[in-house]
């Protein structure tokens, strides 16, 4: 892969992150039930939906946005031609039409998709989407002024490589075909079965050419969602909808308030305050981007009506230990594996909050289906780390008495990769006869030191998400030998280049079964799991409050946030 | 008594008997103030509590570093199990939240580094000070217009900014108290350069200095013989005053994420952390908030009773060591 589209991945890490962050409140339906406590649980149209955030809705237009899944704000403005299925859970996970009449049609060797979109859907203003819109809407996002997207359809359509966008080239992608205004047809370079995750990003929304102002676009884009932008302050700081009059309607966002009042810039120890208050507007309100510290996890639990309006859900994300094996001693596997042996996976995840917020990692895949998780725990530590095993490979590898290493973590306050977590493994790591010395560094530092093979540590704290919830998008960047990036953003941090495992993601590729994929990902991350390049910590867990009048809440596998389309205040 | 106070002290130990007279008067004076008494008592007590911290630790059985993972509740964030933060007879003050290491040791542990950090970094400001101050009271105009702009300079530069910046660029394997102390006696000498030389001018005009200077001695014997003597009392009052500042400088730094390094414990760092937990294990904050509230305000007080008892117009007030105050009072 080229270096620009790894260097936007880097981007897309951190956009993952505020995407997790952009997270989670889920709930059970038992839980909607026993909330009920104010009357009948049964979702009605009306009123207005406040949502506290600390991050702002920025760049809000559908060519710029990052998301997974077409995001949660932008998915009330945005349709895509397929969209993520609006369920709790795993079925959550799943991708369905959205726009289009079905998830796409590949041909046989899946380089070639096409779809056809639905009869009657309309713009706010009422005139008719057709599937030129949606290809001019691809088209913006390669315009260098509107950038910010994954970097996928650069890399996936055939000869867009160097493609700058509508303005500068009025031919356009010859890659995506518009037959008629119903149709629309997509030619890839390379087998992708998993283009039908791809067309839930925002970047697959119509756009008309005659309503398209360049980058004062977000200010007011056409809205094809049930929602239409009325305000929108301080770039997205704060965002006020109103229902779209000519909303076609779709399967997939129920739309129940009347008003969506997206208010950002928020502390979130405040945003919590509020939802833990729920007084006045913020009884309808809930948060998108905001958790529970473990410390308000703390007072939360022992508080029954409190516990009882806090959403629970699962992002596919691991934090991990990562080795460089170019670095002494861990181009060593067996001090690898020692370490893999001593780590206490109770302190560290004490130390990211609980049992609550985090649930132990053996395998680098997240803990769900869609991933193709399939267990694993090759070097058993169990709870608290098997120091004893630690030692005999240890002296195996030559060091009888122990060993001095440098672990490197950012600074940030962040639980991720925080001091505490690098602490946790110093204590667990000494029983072990491992001295830990810690490397803290400032978070910008941190990333630029771990991202490039001329200055990656040899032994660091890392996290990775997917930007859709299967092993793809999770497994490829990390452990395949060709994105091994030697000037620029390097993910591929553990060096792995071996050829079986390089094939073997180019074959899973072009399976556009996605259940037959998913368990060749889970077969694969087995098999790089027995180099222990990277010891997988724990599956962070989202823990977010919503207002008391809040109901129908539903949170996906595949954001592992409360879904603002669903959620009814009335 | 601070190493900074001393240090101030030494320097003007051989003085003559008149000024020994003095210091015996200013201790009659300080003796007077029962809250200064009090509060040197409280500064003895934590000094003696940072110097034993690790025989306090072993008496009680524990060590900072060492995680207790089965004494916090993981299922509720971390919280210490048990009433007030798990005290009992093993944790004397309880654990910390998430972490489960002891409470009382790391407390202990971080008056080290915390009253350690602010001597030290007072004694560099006192020494940087009084050599600039001097020496750009005593100096040539020219050497005296370029020291005070110097002075100038560094008393505008913002302390937080400045350290924040020094000490993200030092390697990480320069040992961090230390630099801390380092970074804050450095940047923050600027008041006590300023004070030194007013105080030096005044002090140049006496008679008694003139007349050391005619005799023909250097400009070294003459500020070490006359001019510290009659320094010592603005000096060492301002750096009783300076001690508090620099271990709310530590804390701060701490705070900020660039002061000492975990596991290291200081007590910034643990207010630090604990400042989410107030409403769900306030104990985790209480103690090391209240111990640097406590070590601030006997500091302070120390502070203002040593500047009473070092000025005569104060002192007199007090009633002691002036035979002038009584017959005024009476009058």
């Amino acid at each position: 892969m080229r270096q620009s589209s790894v260097i936007a991945r880097r981007v897309a890490a951190a956009s993952v992150g505020l995407v997790v962050a952009a997270g989670a409140a889920a709930c059970g339906p038992e839980d909607n039930d026993a909330k009920g406590a104010g009357g009948d649980s049964t979702p009605h149209k009306g009123g207005t939906l406040t949502v506290l955030n600390a991050e702002a809705q920025t760049d809000f237009d559908p060519a710029r946005l990052y998301t997974s899944g077409g995001g949660n704000v932008p998915s009330l403005v945005f349709r895509t031609l397929t969209t993520r299925n609006r369920e709790n859970g795993a079925e959550g996970a799943k991708v369905v039409p959205d726009l289009a009449t079905d998830t796409g049609r590949p041909n046989k060797d899946a380089t070639v998709w096409t779809y056809t979109l639905k009869k009657g859907l309309k713009y706010e203003d009422g005139t008719p989407i057709t599937s030129a819109d949606i290809k001019y809407g691809i088209e913006r996002s390669f315009a260098p002024e509107l950038s910010g997207g994954a970097p996928y359809l650069r890399d996936w359509l055939s000869g867009a490589a160097d493609y700058q966008g509508p303005y500068k080239d009025k031919k356009g992608l010859s890659a995506i075909a518009t037959p008629d205004a119903r149709t629309i047809v997509f030619h890839l370079n390379k087998p992708e079965g998993e283009f039908p995750f791809l067309a839930t990003q925002t970047q697959f929304t119509p756009v008309p050419k005659s309503k398209d102002t360049g980058t004062k676009y977000e200010q007011h884009p056409v809205s094809s969602g049930p929602y239409r932008v009325v305000k929108n302050q301080n770039d997205g700081e704060r965002v006020l909808l109103e229902r779209n009059p000519h909303w076609s309607g779709d399967d997939e966002r129920k739309a129940y308030p009347d008003k969506v009042d997206v208010r950002s810039g928020l502390d979130s120890s405040v945003i919590n305050q509020r939802l833990a208050a729920s007084q006045g507007a913020d009884k309808a309100a809930v948060t998108t981007d905001t958790n529970l510290g473990p410390a308000e996890l703390a007072r939360v639990s022992g508080d029954k009506s409190l516990a009882a309006r806090v959403g629970t859900g699962h992002f596919g994300y691991t934090n991990y230990i990562a080795f460089n094996p170019k670095v002494k001693p861990f181009d060593d596997p067996k001090v690898r594996q020692a370490i893999s042996y001593a780590v206490d996976r109770s302190s560290v995840i004490n130390a990211a909050g609980g049992s609550a917020l985090a649930e132990p990692a053996t395998t680098f895949l997240p803990d769900q289906k869609s991933f193709g998780y399939t267990p694993h725990d090759l070097f058993p530590a169990g709870k608290s780390g098997n120091a004893a095993k630690a030692k005999e490979l240890l002296k195996e590898a030559g060091h009888p008495n122990g060993l001095t290493v440098t672990l490197t973590h950012s600074n940030s306050k962040d639980f991720e990769t925080s001091p505490e977590i690098a602490t946790a493994l110093q204590d667990a790591l000494k029983k072990a006869g491992i001295t830990v010395r810690l490397q803290g560094l400032e978070d910008n530092d941190y990333r630029d030191k771990i991202h490039s093979i001329k200055t990656e540590p040899g032994f660091f704290l890392a996290h990775w998400g997917a930007d859709w919830p299967s092993g793809g998008p999770f497994l490829a960047p990390i452990f395949d030998g060709r994105q091994i990036v030697k000037d620029g953003a390097n993910f591929n941090t553990g060096l792995l280049d071996d050829k079986s495992v390089n094939t073997e993601i180019d074959a899973i590729n072009k399976l556009t079964d996605l259940n037959a994929a998913a368990a060749r990902w889970g077969a694969l991350d087995k098999k790089i799991a027995g180099q222990a390049l990277v010891v997988p910590l724990f599956h962070p867990v989202y823990k977010r409050l919503y207002g008391s009048d809040v109901k129908n809440i539903v949170i996906s596998d595949w954001t592992g946030v409360l879904d603002i389309s669903q959620v009814a205040v009335k | 008594m601070s190493e900074a106070l001393v240090a101030v002290e030494a320097a003007g130990a051989d003085i003559t008997a008149p000024a020994a007279s003095g210091a015996r008067q200013f201790w009659r004076r300080l003796r007077a103030q029962r809250a200064a008494l009090v509060a040197a008592a409280v500064v003895a007590l934590l000094v003696l509590v940072a110097l034993a911290a690790p025989l306090l630790t072993a008496l009680e059985g524990q060590d900072p570093t060492t995680y207790h993972p089965g004494l916090v509740d993981s299922a509720r964030g971390g919280v210490p199990i048990g009433s007030l933060g798990g005290i009992s007879a093993e944790h004397w003050l309880g654990v910390e939240p998430q972490t489960g290491r002891d409470l009382f040791a790391r407390l202990v542990e971080g008056a080290r580094v915390s009253l350690g950090v602010a001597f030290a970094a007072t004694l560099i400001q006192v020494l940087i000070g009084v050599t600039i101050g001097v020496a750009a009271a005593m100096g040539s105009r020219w050497l005296d217009q370029v020291l005070s702009r110097v002075t100038d300079i560094i008393v505008a530069l913002p302390l937080m900014i400045m350290a924040l910046a020094l000490l993200a660029v030092v390697p990480a394997s320069f040992p961090r108290p230390v630099l801390v102390a380092l970074v804050i006696g450095l940047i923050a000498w600027g008041n006590v350069a300023k004070i030194v030389r007013a105080q030096t001018l005044t002090l140049k005009g006496l008679d008694h200095v003139a007349a050391a200077r005619l005799s023909g001695w250097g400009a070294v014997r003459v500020a070490r013989r006359e001019l510290l003597p009659g320094l010592a009392a603005p000096v060492i009052t301002y750096a009783a005053l300076l001690v508090p500042t620099n271990i709310s400088a530590e804390a701060a730094l701490s705070f900020l994420g660039v002061g000492v390094k975990p596991p290291t414990p200081s007590w910034g760092q643990m207010i630090t952390a604990a400042d989410v937990w107030y409403q769900a294990a306030p104990q985790y904050l209480l103690f090391p908030a209240g111990a640097l509230f406590t070590t601030v305000l006997a500091l302070t007080v120390l502070g203002d009773g040593v500047r009473t008892a070092l000025d005569p117009r104060a002192a007199s007030r007090l009633r002691v060591g002036t035979g002038r105050a009584r017959k005024e009072d009476a009058a």
